[in-house]
């Protein structure tokens, strides 16, 4: 099947457009830059911090973002519109998703900067953010599938956001606790760990488990929307 | 390209929403389907593959509706559209999603809405929403087009471009399908209108001239003959068992529907027990006028006639709720006779 990069220029251009007057949703962008300003002058540099910073842009744009996006299609009808359109389901998700992910990339390098943090190596890292927005967008993805309005969809993304963006320092806990192990797997956790092999000097070749787990949630994700995205539709 | 219901049927749980019928929509034809509204919606699922016939199939042209999805364009109750973008940038967005080679200004002249292009959606009124949904409809320029609904709760002026935009289509051979639950919009809209129920679909007949008058005046002969021996004026209706009489000039209008008559009266709908046929005989003397086929009229109550093209006209009644009915072209003539034009 050809993608039509128009049609997704189309949708981007339009969810721009649209996105940049709801107020409602865009100041959400504000939140991590203010919050990466005052963790960078408050002179605190430990990776902990910085990751909740970061995890936390992660999942207020990536997630929350693209679930109200999504959400907001559903609740004013006009998703249907865009399937009754010769545009294909990858068109219309990526699309949409194209224009978090831009927003995505751009709030996390800011709010990084402020945050005053320099990883070693930006290469591994910048592979690592664009892979870790990617499982951000497609959980936004579902959670906006799931929910009926822009509402619903603000609420049931608070838990995702809070887990994503506090669940930075599972690692502290986790001696006590050991069932808290599991959620070592997590691909915030992994993204810390990563952080933190990349700043004692480690190279390509050392990261790839770590990648290789965020893939893996990633190509779940993706699956699972898929799926689910096909069978709320068609009701 | 043309719509065919072939032998299509339909049931669910157990119960028939429609039996099989054949029905083609040929090029440069607009007919409508009067039905309730779960047909109705039946119908626009069926259309859109959400559901599947029973029995039989419906082909768009010389295929299945599915590969010929975007051959269709649909009109549907409930408006989607992007309410923070302008009008412009949304038929913008759709030529764009639909990479159509209509021209934007074209269409925003068409249905006139060249002054607030710039106005974003959501602070325009439902009439001029409903005219916008129409502009990206007309961007798309399918070649079926299905409407539902299409002229509900529209002001006079977006139901007078409405009707100007079908007519354009017919010349532009595309195949309308309207689908609604109106009679007077039928008859204003459409050249062929059917009935879709549980008991199949029905011709209804549109007047023509002639063939009217041949049945008019054949059974109009015994009913004058039952009328001259007692004078009685007032109009009798029956609601459960009770028999409630009403003065002519109390009436608005009366409506058949299914053979049955319905007089309005303030707003209320009371069946009667004559056909139209008798009150029309019996109501000639109190000023009531026979303007449709289906339809007669108190004319004192008559405020306005609205000419939506040079085909198809409509009376405005000065009654609560400023009902309109069809007027058929031949009764214009006559009207305007009547009103010494």
């Amino acid at each position: 099947m050809m993608i039509s990069l128009r049609r997704m220029n189309a949708i981007l251009q339009k969810d721009f457009k649209d996105f940049s007057r709801n107020l409602a949703v865009s100041t959400v962008l504000i939140m991590p830059i203010g919050l990466g300003l005052m963790y960078g002058r408050a002179g605190d540099h430990s990776i902990e911090y910085h990751f909740m910073l970061i995890n936390l842009a992660f999942a207020m744009v990536a997630t929350y973002v693209q679930c109200c996006l999504i959400a907001e299609e559903k609740e004013k009808n006009t998703l249907r519109g865009l399937m009754l359109s010769p545009a294909s389901t990858t068109e219309i998700l990526g699309g949409k998703s194209l224009l978090t992910f831009i927003l995505t990339m751009f709030v996390v390098v800011i709010t990084a900067y402020f945050a005053e943090y320099k990883p070693a190596n930006i290469g591994i890292m910048a592979v690592a953010f664009i892979l870790s927005s990617f499982f951000y967008i497609a959980f936004g993805t579902l959670l906006g599938l799931f929910s009926k309005s822009v509402m619903e969809a603000s609420v049931i993304v608070m838990p995702v956001v809070t887990v994503f963006s506090l669940g930075s320092f599972l690692p502290t806990i986790v001696d006590q606790y050991p069932i808290a192990k599991v959620g070592m797997y997590l691909p915030n956790i992994q993204l810390i760990e990563l952080a933190t092999k990349v700043e004692a000097g480690s190279g390509m070749g050392d990261v790839l488990v770590e990648l290789g787990i965020i893939l893996a949630w990633v190509v779940l994700l993706c699956i699972l929307t898929a799926v689910i995205y096909r069978k709320r539709m068609v009701d | 390209m043309s719509l065919h219901f072939i032998n299509a049927e339909k049931r669910m749980y157990d119960s028939i929403i429609f039996p099989s019928f054949d029905l083609s929509i040929g090029l440069g034809s607009v007919v409508a389907v009067y039905s309730s509204v779960n047909v109705r919606e039946q119908v626009i699922e069926l259309l859109l593959e959400n559901t599947r016939l029973s029995n039989g199939e419906i082909r768009v042209g010389e295929s299945s509706v599915s590969y010929n999805k975007h051959k269709m364009g649909f009109f549907f109750l409930k408006d989607s559209l992007y309410e923070r973008l302008s009008i412009e940038e949304m038929l913008y967005f759709t030529k764009r999603l639909y990479s159509s080679n209509e021209s934007i200004e074209d269409v925003i002249q068409t249905v006139q809405l060249d002054v607030k292009r710039k106005v974003k959606i959501k602070q325009l009124s439902y009439s001029e929403r409903k005219r916008v949904q129409l502009a990206c409809l007309l961007v798309q320029d399918p070649e079926v087009y299905i409407f539902e609904e299409a002229d509900q709760n529209l002001d006079l002026e977006s139901k007078r471009i409405f009707l100007m935009i079908l007519l354009q289509l017919k010349q532009q051979n595309r195949s309308v399908l309207i689908l609604t639950g109106n009679m007077e919009s039928a008859v204003t809209m459409s050249d062929k209108i059917f009935r879709l129920d549980e008991n199949g679909l029905h011709a209804v007949h549109m007047e023509e001239g002639n063939e009217d008058h041949t049945t008019s005046a054949e059974e109009l002969t015994p009913i004058v003959e039952s009328v001259l021996p007692v004078r009685f004026e007032k109009i009798p209706t029956k609601i459960n068992e009770k028999i409630v009489l009403f003065d002519p000039p109390e009436i608005d209008y009366i409506e058949s529907n299914e053979g049955q008559s319905y007089l309005h009266i303030k707003g209320e709908s009371f069946p009667s027990v004559s056909t139209l046929n008798e009150l029309e005989a019996r109501l000639l003397p109190f000023g009531f006028f026979r303007c449709h086929r289906s339809y007669i009229v108190n004319l004192q109550k008559v405020r306005e006639v609205i000419t939506w093209t040079r085909n198809s006209y409509s009376l405005v009644l000065d009654d609560k709720d400023k009902s309109t009915i069809p007027l058929s072209k031949s009764k214009m003539v006559e009207l305007k006779e009547m009103l010494g034009l």
